[in-house]
């Protein structure tokens, strides 16, 4: 009998052409939405987190391997994108890309909430890495200034954000005939 | 990746790839920031209106004080002629005159609450270097901190990390009070270093003060910055802490000057 890691690793299939190319769409549009649309949208003193939603909607649609991909390329895209210290948000996306890829593998996300949940989530754990690395690197973190302009604006934004991401993402990602089901059930 | 980038210089591998790259994304972002320009004028249009009663108010108190102070300034700007004749005194550069400048788009901004930076449409190409100062009608917007061939990263005065050469004008016959413009993650930008017996008042402009100590500063003498909002002097300090509020409107920063030297 095959181990089990083994029937895994003969069941993982590459992604088709078409897919890929999704894919580098929703990267494409994460960028941009994230560098020049996202700053100026202000509510409550804070930007919405596009590239971070889409990493996860992303993750909880195709799972921990590519979401941890998609998190990796997404990071290191708007690094670049902003000229900003490489490898930082490559880091933070890797890990919300994996561990929402778990959740939706491991959990059932029949629930309307999993995308709000992970969107959440998320935020908070992206939130408090960044500020981790900011006091590594020896710049102003003021906790006060981190807890009320900074996370609980972001949760608040990006929880919002999230359902309409995730169905446009999924949407994009599985055609509108993934929806029909969905409401069939 | 974070060690190396960290680690190398300015020309190491890392920051070469993030250049390559970036020509090839800068396009995008530019045709991205063009199609979303009519929105968010049209935001800030919005926006300006449920302001402008207010501010209408206060640009009238203003233009009545500027006028007042135009008289003065044109006397003073001829007495000044005369006696830099007489002295032979050298003109060094005053913004904007002998400066040339580069107009570039601003076509991405940090939404990172930690940096406050944005990327415009011109970099080395167009003559853009490090530390070349950038401006907008309104007066300093920041420094260059990084250059691609064909983009180039903007930090601005609010960011934690941006220290300007500043005084505070008009001043008395010594001179204004010139102390370091400091910006903070709050994004509120502070005059530290001022010496306690310097008279400073609220309403007062601040502008780059074109000197650090003895040497040159990066920025050209004379670009405004703010006016005095506030002004904190203790006992027990031993400089004056004095809270300025810029001219610039940096939520909605589109068309800069770079001075390039």
């Amino acid at each position: 009998m095959m181990p089990a890691r083994k029937q895994a690793e003969s069941d993982w299939q590459w992604p088709s052409a078409g897919s890929v190319a999704r894919l580098a769409a929703v990267l494409i549009a994460a960028v941009l939405l994230q560098t020049t649309v996202a700053p100026n949208i202000r509510i409550l003193g804070a930007n919405p987190d596009f590239a971070l939603v889409i990493v996860v909607s992303v993750a909880l649609i195709k799972g921990s391997e590519t979401g941890a991909l998609f998190g990796f390329l997404t990071g290191t895209f708007v690094a670049i994108a902003l000229m900003e210290p490489f490898g930082l948000s490559a880091f933070v996306f890797v890990l919300v890309g994996y561990l929402a890829g778990r959740y939706a593998e491991t959990a059932d996300l029949s629930a309307g909430f999993a995308p709000l949940l992970s969107a959440f989530a998320a935020t908070f754990l992206a939130n408090v890495l960044f500020a981790m690395a900011q006091f590594l690197l020896e710049r102003q973190v003021p906790f006060g200034f981190f807890l009320g302009r900074v996370l609980v604006p972001s949760l608040i934004l990006n929880t919002l954000l999230a359902a309409p991401v995730y169905l446009a993402v999924r949407l994009w990602l599985r055609g509108a005939g993934d929806l029909r089901v969905v409401r069939a059930r | 990746m974070l060690t190396l980038y960290f680690r190398e210089s300015g020309s190491g591998p890392v920051h070469a790839v993030q250049g390559a790259v970036l020509s090839v994304v800068q396009p995008l972002q530019s045709g991205t920031a063009r199609v979303t320009q009519p929105f968010r004028n049209g935001w800030n249009w919005v926006s300006d209106l449920f302001h402008a009663k207010s501010e209408n108010g206060q640009l009238r108190v203003e233009v009545r004080q500027l006028r007042a102070g135009l008289a003065q300034q044109l006397t003073t700007q001829d007495e000044n002629a005369q006696l830099r004749a007489m002295v032979s005194l050298q003109k060094d550069p005053l913004f904007p005159k002998g400066l040339q400048m580069v107009t570039a788009r601003v076509i991405a901004r940090s939404t990172s609450a930690w940096y406050s930076t944005v990327t415009i449409d011109a970099g080395s190409n167009a003559g853009i270097a490090v530390y070349d100062a950038v401006t907008n009608g309104d007066g300093l917007v920041g420094r260059v901190t990084k250059v691609s061939p064909t983009a180039a990263q903007v930090t601005l005065i609010t960011d934690q990390q941006s220290y300007v050469d500043a005084v505070v004008l008009p001043g008395d016959l010594k001179g204004g009070a010139q102390g370091i413009l400091a910006g903070s993650v709050t994004g509120d930008t502070t005059l530290q270093y001022v010496d306690k017996n310097a008279k400073v008042q609220v309403g007062q402009y601040v502008m780059t003060s074109g000197t650090s100590g003895r040497l040159q500063s990066v920025f050209a003498r004379g670009i405004p910055i703010g006016q005095v909002e506030s002004v904190g002097r203790q006992e027990v300090e031993l400089y004056q802490s004095i809270a300025v509020r810029p001219f610039v409107d940096f939520h909605k920063l589109d068309l800069v000057q770079v001075v390039v030297r």
